[in-house]
């Protein structure tokens, strides 16, 4: 049982997102590369608030068995993943069926979870807790009784909200944790400062040629967007690409139904998408009940995408390489694999040679923020 | 010092009598000239017409007219632009060479190939009168 | 930046409405039926364009399209009726591409029915086509609807028959949209006879629906948006209450109301064709009602494709568009005003960036 208070921002390098409670929409400056960091109007940033939020978030009382924080999960020494695991294990070690994303640059994204079942990191962080394979609390209220008692957290949520007793809900808990989500932004990697700083020596020849090959023969840059003075690597849609569901495409329809007639709520979704491995490859469908959605899934980022292995919303994809073959044979894992009738129309072979798919993971490789280049270097040695 | 001037008058003054001759200052030209380089010009927006209808230009057999007959949804007037699907802005010529990898399955196109040009001459012909659009998406 | 502030289940219901059309186990709008006819649905699957390259290797981009709307259509619950394949299954009317085209088909757990297009024709005259899927025009009642089938993509005899050294050639010529070479589509005296004698046994206020390949409308002659005889053979149907006239060839949508008779476009499971009005030196006349589809964006290669779902509902139709990465459409009869509307896009205020900004 640990408890942690707290003196200052996690990371280094990295600028905080700071308005001093003006209470109208921020928007922040942010790392070489990237856009203003957004902030909502009604949880606008205060140093207090980012560090209550991280006292939140490394907090692992709040789970069933007080050994599950969002820290485990999301390691802030693991930039913010659980890498190597595939999928994450919550209490007593009860896995999921999903690969943690982190939450590095999360903030860009316009919905939050792998199926965008999220609309806000706010939002986001109410469900872990009540997740039977998470956290596994059966509802808020031990949260709630911790922040409402523990002398040192009655006096940040009164500092920082001007709170207390009871009028300490979830939304003070969650606007909390998303601001000190929010600071977690990181740029100015090799690539940004070669792209968009005009430093020509920041990428070797490889990178460049990888460079060359994303925006054209690689098909990558549509979803993984790059554009002219910032570049978020996500054009936060969601895409069937092949992985998952082609194990399971006679069952498609059946499984497809049979989730419509069960007509889940929204935490009835949250819970059966990750406790069903079935029914956790229909993707998006499972939120936005369309055939576009069917096996589809958010394209996540690729920035720092060398340090957050295993790749993919199941962790199936071990290796940079391998998901770069992936798309190379056409959204299966093995050349000549049936293709599922579902698959995003962006998505068909591309007949790169061996040279090329090392060019690209070389690129990616680039994408990596100092702050995560020690990080980077022990995985590549794995 | 009026021998130098005398003899440089009368050199011009013979310059002037030989151009006169030939009547060729540099920005005069006659509707002969003017209908010839239009034919010149139309037998390149041929060969972009034909290379246009093509089922060469790719691997796949696909053709340009297929999807742009016409040149149709081209929108010549709007370039260079930010293109969505190269990240960045770009000339006419780097959207053909897109088409020609992505649905035509093929090879792109060196930017000064003659082929090239003859493709963006049909393109712009067939464009012809509307007004410049520069940058819309 | 937008959205900040929506509650979770606010969230999920809002999804859920946008994607109302195409949603499983939706597929029909079922209203309480009037009179004594039944209403009913059926799906609409148009312009494969199924094509060959060599031996064994079809263009990839046009299977997808056709393999994708054969497993959707599948997938609807309540199941249609039946199922009508639009025309031009093959581009060059070869039997590779027929057979091809035509085993894809096969997967359809329904009923099918076939219209002719004019890339399946003009190889052999439609003989291998009547091979694998019967008759050229017929027609058949369902459910108290007269349903007829046109060819519609004939054209003149001489054209047809005499101008081109090779079967080959002739179907080179009208494969090409915008050939100047090509000849224009029509219904041709021996069908309209038929289709007289045929319409004589349908009582005033039997409800018809037809289907063609060629708008039965004069569109964009340079084209072939256009039926060269549209006029007699909207006259033929002038006598009746509530006619409906389906056509394919034009990969975008379109509709319009001319007196009685409602037109709809299907879209075309291959690829998007562009407006006539996008072509500068054109002379057209545009179907006015018309919402246009979104923008696509040709990086997702089935965007602005897609196949329909159709409401048979008191004799008229409303027309669900499945468009893959893209806003689903419907587009239905409106009693009140008489004619065909997008029920969400028609007012000019409602619309969206995609369909405004071409």
């Amino acid at each position: 049982m640990r408890k942690i208070t707290f003196a200052g921002v996690l990371t280094v390098g990295v600028l905080c997102a700071m308005s001093l409670g003006l209470g109208q929409a921020e928007e922040a400056s942010a790392p070489l590369g990237l856009p203003p960091v957004p902030i909502p109007e009604d949880n606008p940033q205060t140093q207090e608030k980012i560090e209550l939020g991280e006292t939140l978030f490394l907090d692992d009382r709040f789970s069933s068995t007080g050994d599950v924080s969002c820290a485990t999960c999301h390691a802030p020494e693991k930039a913010f993943t659980d890498s190597p695991l595939a999928v994450s294990e919550g209490i007593e070690k009860l896995t999921g069926t999903r690969n943690a994303p982190t939450v590095v640059n999360s903030v860009y994204f316009r919905t939050q979870f792998w199926d965008g079942r999220s609309p806000s990191l706010e939002d986001q962080a109410l469900h872990p807790f009540i997740n039977p394979v998470e956290m596994g609390l059966e509802d808020h209220q031990p949260i709630l009784d911790i922040v409402r008692s523990d002398p040192d957290y009655v006096e940040a949520f009164e500092r920082v909200f001007g709170k207390t007793g009871d009028e300490i809900t979830m939304t003070e808990v969650t606007q909390a944790i998303a601001a000190f989500e929010r600071t977690q932004v990181a740029g100015d990697s090799p690539f940004d400062r070669w792209y968009f700083g005009g430093e020509e020596t920041a990428l070797n020849e490889a990178q460049k040629r990888g460079f060359e090959i994303f925006v054209n023969e690689g098909r990558c840059v549509s979803c993984h967007v790059i554009e002219q003075t910032q570049a978020l690597f996500t054009d936060n849609r969601f895409h069937n690409i092949g992985v998952g569901i082609n194990a399971i495409q006679e069952e498609v329809p059946e499984l497809a139904g049979e989730f419509l007639e069960a007509e889940a709520t929204a935490s009835e979704v949250d819970v059966k998408v990750l406790t069903d491995a079935r029914t956790s490859e229909l993707g998006r469908f499972a939120v936005a009940r369309t055939f576009d959605g069917l096996g589809a899934f958010k394209t996540p980022t690729l920035r720092n995408v060398a340090v957050t292995a295993p790749y993919m919303h199941d962790g199936s994809v071990k290796t940079l390489r391998d998901a770069v073959v992936h798309y190379n044979n056409g959204g299966v894992t093995n050349e000549g694999d049936p293709v599922n009738d579902f698959l995003s129309s962006g998505i068909r072979p591309l007949g790169l040679t061996d040279e090329q798919i090392d060019d690209l993971v070389a690129f990616m490789e680039a994408l990596t923020s100092p702050q995560f280049a020690d990080l980077a270097e022990e995985a590549g040695q794995e | 010092m009026t021998k130098k001037i005398a003899g440089a008058a009368f050199i011009a003054t013979a310059l002037a009598v030989v151009v006169g001759m030939f009547a060729v200052d540099a920005d005069e030209f006659t509707k002969e000239d003017l209908d010839r380089w239009h034919n010149e010009y139309m037998s390149v927006v041929k060969e972009g017409r034909e290379l246009w209808v093509s089922a060469d230009l790719g691997t796949n057999g696909v053709a340009c007219a297929q999807c742009h007959p016409n040149a149709a949804n081209t929108h010549p007037e709007t370039y260079p632009k930010f293109q969505q699907q190269l990240g960045g802005v770009v000339a006419l010529r780097d959207m053909i060479n897109w088409c020609l990898m992505n649905p035509l399955e093929g090879e792109a196109l060196e930017l000064d190939d003659p082929k090239m040009v003859a493709m963006e001459a049909y393109v712009t012909w067939e464009r012809r009168g509307v007004e410049l659009a520069p940058g819309k998406h | 930046m937008r959205r900040r502030n929506h509650s979770r289940r606010d969230f999920l219901k809002g999804a859920g409405a946008l994607a109302a059309a195409s949603c499983l186990p939706v597929g029909t709008v079922k209203l309480a039926f009037a009179d004594k006819r039944k209403d009913f649905t059926f799906a609409y699957i148009s312009d494969a364009h199924i094509q060959h390259i060599a031996g064994a290797e079809f263009v990839r981009n046009w299977d997808r399209g056709l393999i994708r709307a054969v497993a959707e259509t599948n997938m609807l619950n309540p199941k249609p009726d039946f199922v009508v394949f639009g025309g031009d299954l093959a581009q060059l009317g070869t039997k590779p591409e027929l057979d091809h085209g035509a085993e894809m088909l096969s997967d359809l757990k329904y009923k099918m029915y076939c219209v002719m297009g004019e890339h399946d024709y003009y190889l052999d005259l439609g003989e291998y086509w009547s091979e694998l899927f019967g008759p050229h025009y017929y027609s058949w009642d369902h459910k108290g609807v007269h349903f007829v089938t046109l060819n519609s993509i004939l054209t003149y005899d001489e054209w047809t028959h005499e101008r081109w050294p090779t079967a080959e050639q002739r179907m080179l010529e009208m494969a090409g949209l915008d050939n100047p070479n090509g000849s224009p589509f029509m219904v041709g005296e021996e069908q309209r006879n038929w289709l007289r004698k045929d319409l004589e046994k349908v009582k005033k206020d039997t409800p018809i629906v037809l289907f063609s390949h060629s708008p039965i409308q004069r569109i964009y002659k340079g084209w072939n948006f256009w039926t060269e005889d549209a006029e007699e053979v909207q006259a033929l149907l002038k006598p009746f209450d509530d006619v409906t006239v389906v056509y394919g060839h034009v990969h975008q949508i379109q509709y319009n109301q001319i007196d009685n008779i409602s037109f709809h476009a299907v879209m075309a499971t291959a690829w998007p064709w562009p407006y006539p009005e996008s072509y500068a030196q054109a002379e057209i006349n545009w179907p006015e009602l018309t919402v246009p589809m979104n923008r696509a964006d040709p990086f997702f290669e089935r965007d602005a494709t897609g196949w329909q779902t159709i409401d048979l509902e008191n004799g008229r139709i409303g027309m669900s568009y499945n468009l893959y990465d893209n806003t689903n459409r419907t587009v239905k009869y409106n009693p009140k005003t008489g004619r065909p509307e997008d029920t969400a896009f028609q007012d000019p205020a409602k619309r969206i960036e995609p369909q405004t900004h071409f």
